[in-house]
């Protein structure tokens, strides 16, 4: 039994293996059909709420350093301690230098099934933190995106409509 | 002393992100892959476990599996003698979890562990063996290759 606190380093070996197949992509879609089972129809039906109460339990379960808040219009999710990445890292094996793409790799199609759009700010892929914000509508969320692309290097973000 | 030091919350739908990687690997690549996957998360992830069992120490081998399964509230019992290591399950955690969440348990879940196991003896003087009983259960046996 690969033990669910060693998982994500499971994962990691997972994406190099599919990195060098050119898989990743096709898995990630997989994957976020799989997460449909945990969280779509909360995100479908009560939408931001939905969110930010799947993301209080994932910030207990996981262990996360994260900043989440439910605002008006929106969910600001600030990753800033990642344990999945700080595992990835802190593993003989060695981590996957695209082992963050995943994050936006299953909940960018999850949210738009879910009616939701979703900026995403990467912040680099070697560090532990990333910013996230969720919303309903979609010229808010294009606003969004907009003033990010300004101030931010552009490559880094991302989004899901 | 464990490598990977993990004293917090766990996040048991992690087996189900697992089971359907194995499920997708198996059939999108073929078990051979999916073992060799596995083979390697064994031999690189567990590397100090790897490497202390080369040099004869199984002491990381025997917290690992009873730090991680005792984590996971799982059913077992670890026997240890000079020359072998038994780890009896009588209730897979993972099995455990995946019934409660509904999801039908992977016919590749058991090759998580024979190749983990062996992945983690590969190159040293132990080899692993495990006989699948059904039902969440099993016994894992870490032997000492004992020269004559």
């Amino acid at each position: 039994m690969i033990p669910s606190d060693h998982f994500v380093r499971f994962y990691n070996e997972v994406f190099k293996f599919l990195d060098e197949k050119n898989g990743l992509e096709k898995y990630y879609s997989h994957i976020s059909s799989h997460q449909e089972f945990h969280c779509l129809k909360e995100f479908s039906e009560k939408k931001l709420r939905g969110v930010y109460d799947y993301y209080v339990k994932i910030r207990k379960e996981e262990n996360c350093g994260m900043e989440l808040r439910l605002e008006k219009d929106c969910i600001y999710l600030g990753m800033t301690a990642c344990p999945s990445l700080a595992k990835a890292i802190d593993n003989d094996a060695g981590v996957c230098p695209k082992y963050c793409l995943h994050c936006p790799g299953w909940t960018f199609p999850l949210y738009r099934k879910a009616g939701l759009f979703q900026v995403k700010d990467m912040m680099g892929l070697e560090n532990p933190r990333c910013r996230s914000w969720i919303f309903e509508d979609r010229e808010k969320a294009q606003k969004k995106y907009d003033e990010l692309i300004e101030t931010c290097p552009p490559e880094m973000i991302k989004k899901n409509f | 002393m464990l490598r990977y030091q993990e004293n917090n919350e766990l996040h048991r739908d992690f087996h189900g992100t697992t089971n359907t990687t194995l499920d997708y690997i198996a059939e999108n690549y073929g078990v051979d892959a999916l073992k060799s996957l596995l083979r390697r998360t064994g031999r690189e992830v567990y590397k100090s476990i790897r490497e202390k069992l080369a040099k004869g120490d199984a002491g990381e081998l025997i917290e690992h599996l009873n730090w991680f399964f005792h984590r996971e509230n799982g059913k077992y019992q670890l026997t240890v003698d000079e020359n072998e290591i038994r780890f009896e399950v009588f209730e897979c955690p993972a099995h455990r979890h995946l019934k409660k969440l509904g999801m039908p348990i992977s016919p590749y879940s058991c090759l998580q562990t024979s190749e983990l196991n062996a992945g983690m003896c590969e190159g040293t003087c132990w080899t692993s063996s495990v006989e699948i009983l059904g039902g969440g259960r099993c016994v894992q046996i870490f032997r000492k290759k004992v020269s004559k």
